[in-house]
């Protein structure tokens, strides 16, 4: 019993720092660009595709180190490109919110569509990031869980070395309080629109890389792991990345203790229920300004 | 658009479309599409009267529409209610619904909305396929089977019958349009235009957000609730599979293909994307992929559909127009 609990508990962290690591990117582009993404899944399993292709279709040498320095400046390209092609020429229009929200629902069918047609429907595994188990007292870790949230804790808080360390994160920064303002003191708004659009798209492509390890690469995970970053961030506040890393932690939990105790088709049941709930009370979020 | 050109448009649509079984009323596959134009224009039309005129981005219709579908299927095979009553019962559910997902959406910011019907919808599939969906009669993921069709005045309506069940569906279209016509041409539209452009300030002029959102939650939901149950009975089967992305993102063309908020635009939109739709079909999985990217384009380069377009298009022969008749003044002076 106790240990099934501390299971549980490790599996809830571990989900919910993955979580937390695609949250905090759909936080920050919601908070600076205003932009509701509803592409946002597709680039978790692209993320997982670009790793597929690599190890397994090419076997590419070098392995995941390889992967993940190749994958930060793909996803980069294609998300900074995507921002500037498809949402910012919608941004001159007044109902621009509501457009770009079609627009992304539609090129999130395009993106998994793509996907099927290209990779076809079935699932893909892929090979472990690193081997073995580790016995800790009465516990076994898989050392590949050890990594994962390793690796998740570590972009996190590269995420927020950068946002408030260098010029770059104090320009998205200042975007984010105020565009006009920060376009007066000669930020290029534009151009950090793009750019916290691509920093969002490495954030889920790096999730997606590193959930896919143990959930396959999946072309129909898309919309759940869409709305999954959306109710955390909901959840947490729009905008408040504080707020999104403990959203996702508690939601990572209540998946796993749902997800054992009443079966894994309740998950998604329970986690709009706290949703409603938060949102009946706390219309902000948890911790999201008024 | 004023009352006039708005009842035009619709006059002729759906005109055209009344004839239509004259001359094609043969081939049964046009029938369908004909008979899915009807169900999807009126369910279209709510989503544009909901997003577009009240301004709610409610993503919730989809449910709305399988909700209908559901409760009809369920009052009629479990309970044996004649499907003519289960149909209005399942508009009266649906709306109650709408109504009680209307209430968080309120006190929400637009996007909140957004979020929460579309996780209401995504909440939906593994609601009716796992034991709380089999205890109320959902059919588990094997769905519901023996839908029994219309019965009315000693007639069956259903897909065995594909003209009579037009007609019966074409009469409850025009009677939608027209309540349709009626709210946004009437004091409710008036009142959803100005909460949409300012909230506070039509609440200072006594106009209730709370009232009249609810009121469009409950409406809209009410008529798509009876097309999803009218759905069901022509087609005679249902499964979760209604639920999926892709007939989300297929209501999404019409209504982005006929200009958001530009009510009689929408008819078009649907005429236009059924068609389209169905034209695809043969290129199997590369449909979705062209629907998908159709979305992208069109949001890009025609912000307001083909009603955009067209009113472009009249207003420059207008103007041409105008500047021939300036001409030949100035040639005759």
């Amino acid at each position: 019993m106790f240990i099934e609990i501390i299971d549980i508990i490790i599996s809830g962290l571990l989900n919910g720092s993955v979580y937390a690591l695609m949250a905090i990117g759909l936080a920050l582009v919601y908070g600076v660009t205003k932009a509701f993404n509803f592409a946002y899944g597709s680039f978790y399993t692209m993320g997982g595709y670009f790793a597929w292709t690599l190890l397994v279709s090419v076997g590419i040498k070098g392995g995941y180190y390889t992967v993940f320095l190749t994958a930060i400046p793909f996803l980069f390209v294609v998300g900074f490109f995507l921002e500037k092609i498809l949402i910012s020429p919608l941004r001159k229009r007044s109902d621009w919110q509501m457009k770009a929200m079609m627009l992304t629902l539609g090129l999130s069918l395009f993106l998994d569509i793509g996907y099927i047609a290209i990779f076809g429907p079935r699932l893909k595994s892929l090979p472990d990031i690193v081997e073995g188990t580790i016995d800790i007292g009465p516990f076994a870790f898989m050392n590949q869980d050890i990594v994962i949230f390793i690796l998740s804790i570590t972009g996190l808080l590269c995420f927020a070395w950068v946002l408030n360390n260098t010029r770059i994160g104090m320009a998205v920064q200042a975007v984010a309080q105020n565009p006009m303002g920060a376009q007066i003191v000669g930020i290029p708004k534009d151009r950090v629109f793009a750019a916290t659009f691509a920093i969002s798209t490495i954030m889920v492509g790096i999730g997606g890389i590193l959930l896919s390890q143990k959930n396959f690469v999946n072309p129909q995970a898309s919309t759940g792991i869409m709305i999954k970053a959306w109710v955390i961030t909901a959840f947490g506040g729009m905008g408040s990345i504080k707020g999104s890393l403990y959203a996702a932690l508690i939601i990572g939990m209540l998946e796993a203790f749902v997800g054992y105790y009443l079966g894994m088709i309740h998950i998604e049941v329970a986690v709009l229920t706290l949703l409603l709930i938060t949102l009946a009370f706390r219309p902000q979020g948890l911790m999201g300004k008024e | 658009m004023n009352t006039k050109s708005m009842l035009t448009v619709l006059g002729v649509t759906y005109g055209v479309i009344g004839i239509l079984p004259l001359f094609i009323g043969d081939s049964s596959i046009l029938m369908r599409i004909l008979t899915m134009i009807l169900i999807w224009s009126v369910v279209a039309s709510c989503w544009d009267l909901i997003m577009g005129y009240a301004g709610i981005f409610s993503f919730g219709q989809v449910a709305f529409y399988v909700i209908g579908a559901y409760s009809s299927a369920i009052l009629s095979v479990s309970l044996g209610v004649p499907p003519i009553l289960s149909i209005f019962l399942a508009g009266i559910i649906t709306g109650a619904i709408g109504v009680i997902i209307g209430l968080p959406c309120l006190k929400l910011a637009g996007p909140y909305v957004a979020l929460v019907t579309f996780a209401f919808q995504l909440a939906l599939e593994p609601f009716l396929k796992g034991p709380l969906g089999k205890a109320i009669g959902s059919g588990g993921s094997r769905g519901i089977i023996s839908v029994p069709p219309i019965h009315l005045f000693g007639m069956d309506f259903s897909s065995a019958e594909l003209i009579p069940f037009f007609y019966f569906a074409f009469v409850l279209t025009l009677i939608c349009s027209a309540v349709i016509v009626v709210i946004l041409k009437g004091h409710w539209g008036t009142a959803f235009l100005a909460l949409k452009d300012s909230e506070d300030f039509a609440a200072s002029l006594g106009v209730s957000a709370f009232k009249y959102k609810l009121l469009v939650f409950g409406i809209t939901s009410f008529i798509t609730g009876v097309f999803g149950a009218l759905y069901v009975h022509y087609v005679g089967i249902l499964s979760t599979r209604m639920l999926s992305t892709e007939v989300f993102t297929i209501l999404l063309i019409m209504i982005v293909v006929g200009g958001i908020g530009q009510y009689p635009g929408v008819v078009l939109g649907t005429v236009f994307t059924v068609t389209v739709n169905e034209l695809l079909r043969p290129m199997g999985i590369y449909r979705l992929l062209i629907m998908g990217g159709l979305v992208v384009v069109v949001v890009l380069l025609l912000p307001d559909g083909i009603t955009g377009l067209i009113q472009k298009f009249s207003d420059f022969r207008f103007k041409k127009k105008k500047n021939q008749a300036v001409e030949t003044q100035e040639s005759s002076v």
